[in-house]
């Protein structure tokens, strides 16, 4: 109980004093989270419309699959990206174990079958009347598409910030794939593993705090935007 | 607009939900539809609208009679609107931009549309926080905002008080008069078909079962069917 009381006093103290390395850690947490997300939306709502509003063969299982993927998890995901981007691994050659572009890689793996399930979830409940509703106002294909994507904004974005929330704190694939080294591939979550081993309590306490506002601040931003959208 | 069905079916499963053998709404009549529930009648429109496709049969529409759906020319009021996720005024506008109208007459025509439907203070109000009677009169000004040549409306005056009813009444009049849009109208309301339709076609279970001027047919019916559904009998 003291630790925890000590620690947060710490915490505080830390946050103000600026710490370079906790904000060096934040920094490219948020980085490698924010560009990993940014992949999988631009991939998976793509996606997620496209098997929401047409028919073909293996949609069904296919469906299976990425609600499978859905919660999938981080360290199977960090373990086959790893064994792909390894030294002696298929991609081995581009050199990218233990650096901020594996970590990135290994959370597109775990965030795209999210924003492509929702997305898909949405669409499908929606699809079918404003693709009527867009015939009987003259749109076209094109524009239907886009109506679509208008009216589905609320889900869409939730997905996407559902997608972040998974990407930043999740510590299984960040970890495999990064290796949580000092000054290079270190995020929030691996550090708060590292500090918890280490009996550092209050660090670990302080960057847990960090971590907490952010996933705080997401929630905010996105219980705003669906008050306001109904 | 003239609308012309050749032996149009529609089948779910093994049911035929709808069966004409040929129905004609001819350019710049105020056509009316009847029958009673499950008759078929939102089916027929959703065919005419090209929004779902027959089963058999076909449509045309024109005098050239092309089967190509002109979308654009062509608008379908639902029995229960859709409206989009945003504002009343940007509903309306909606059509309008997509056509690319100028902002200035695009505006003046919003403004005259809720000015007429009575939806002026509401232009800035969220389409879901809207009574259904209010829904109702958004997706009916957005449909006519664009001036289509085929208004066809699913029991559009459902949820709407009698004042306003009687305004839409002499809106609907007066653009089938004026304007020579053709307008197709389904409604369980007989004085209504009687106060505004031209041509009335009775539907049940699919079938045509008896069309005429709406004065008419609902004084003095031919078919026992129609003389039953306007005496309130249900039917079998
Ligand atoms: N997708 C569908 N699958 C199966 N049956 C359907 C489907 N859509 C409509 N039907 C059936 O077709 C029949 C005609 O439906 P329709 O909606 O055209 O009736 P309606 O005349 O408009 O009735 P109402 O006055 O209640 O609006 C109904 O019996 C309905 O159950
Ligand atoms: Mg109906």
């Amino acid at each position: 109980m003291q630790e925890i009381a000590r620690g947060i006093t710490e915490a505080i103290k830390m946050l103000l004093s600026f710490d370079p390395e906790i904000y060096e850690i934040v920094g490219l947490s948020l980085r490698v989270s924010l560009t990993s997300v940014i992949i999988s939306t631009c991939l998976g709502i793509p996606i997620g419309v496209i098997i929401g509003l047409y028919n073909f063969p293996g949609k069904r299982i296919l469906i299976r699959l990425i609600y499978t993927l859905m919660s999938l998890p981080p360290v199977i995901a960090g373990l086959v990206v790893f064994l792909f981007i390894m030294r002696k691994g298929p991609l081995g050659f581009l050199g990218l174990s233990f650096t901020p572009t594996a970590m990135i890689i290994a959370q597109v793996c775990l965030v795209t079958p999210i924003i492509i399930g929702l997305t898909y979830n949405i669409v499908k409940e929606k699809a079918d009347r404003v693709r009527r509703l867009a015939l009987t106002l003259g749109a076209g294909r094109r524009e239907a598409v886009k109506l679509l994507i208008f009216e589905l904004r609320v889900g869409l974005l939730a997905a996407i910030v559902t997608g972040f929330g998974r990407a930043i704190s999740e510590v299984g694939a960040v970890m495999l794939v990064g290796g949580n080294i000092v000054g290079k591939t270190r995020v929030m979550t691996t550090y708060i593993a590292q500090l918890q081993r280490m009996g550092n309590y209050d660090r670990a306490i302080a960057v847990g705090i960090v971590l907490l506002l952010i996933a705080f601040t997401i929630n905010a931003i996105l219980y705003n935007i669906q008050e306001k959208n109904g | 607009m003239q609308v012309k069905l050749e032996g149009v079916k529609k089948i779910y499963g093994s049911r035929t939900v709808l069966d004409l053998e040929e129905l004609i709404v001819e350019e710049g009549c105020l056509f009316g539809i009847i029958g009673p529930n499950g008759a078929g009648k939102s089916t027929l429109l959703n065919i005419m609208a090209g929004i779902d496709a027959q089963t058999e049969g076909k449509v045309y529409y024109g005098t050239d009679r092309t089967e190509i759906t002109p979308y654009r020319d062509i608008t379908l009021v639902f029995q229960s609107p859709y409206l989009l996720r945003t504002t009343v005024e940007k509903n309306i506008a909606y059509p309008l931009k997509l056509r690319g109208w100028q902002e200035n007459m695009l505006r003046e025509r919003v403004e005259e549309l809720m000015e007429d439907l009575d939806l002026t203070r509401l232009r800035k109000q969220k389409a879901w926080t809207l009574s259904s009677g209010e829904m109702q009169k958004v997706a009916l000004a957005r449909a006519l905002s664009f001036r289509p040549k085929l208004l066809l409306l699913d029991e559009p005056t459902a949820n709407i008080d009698p004042a306003t009813t009687g305004e839409i009444e002499r809106m609907l009049k007066k653009i089938n008069e004026q304007e020579g849009t053709t307008v197709v109208i389904i409604t369980h309301n007989l004085s209504q078909a009687k106060r505004i339709c031209g041509n009335t076609a009775m539907l049940h279970k699919g079938r045509l079962v008896e069309t005429g001027p709406a004065a008419l047919m609902l004084k003095d019916p031919e078919n026992p069917l129609t003389k039953a559904f306007i005496d309130g009998e249900l039917l079998s």
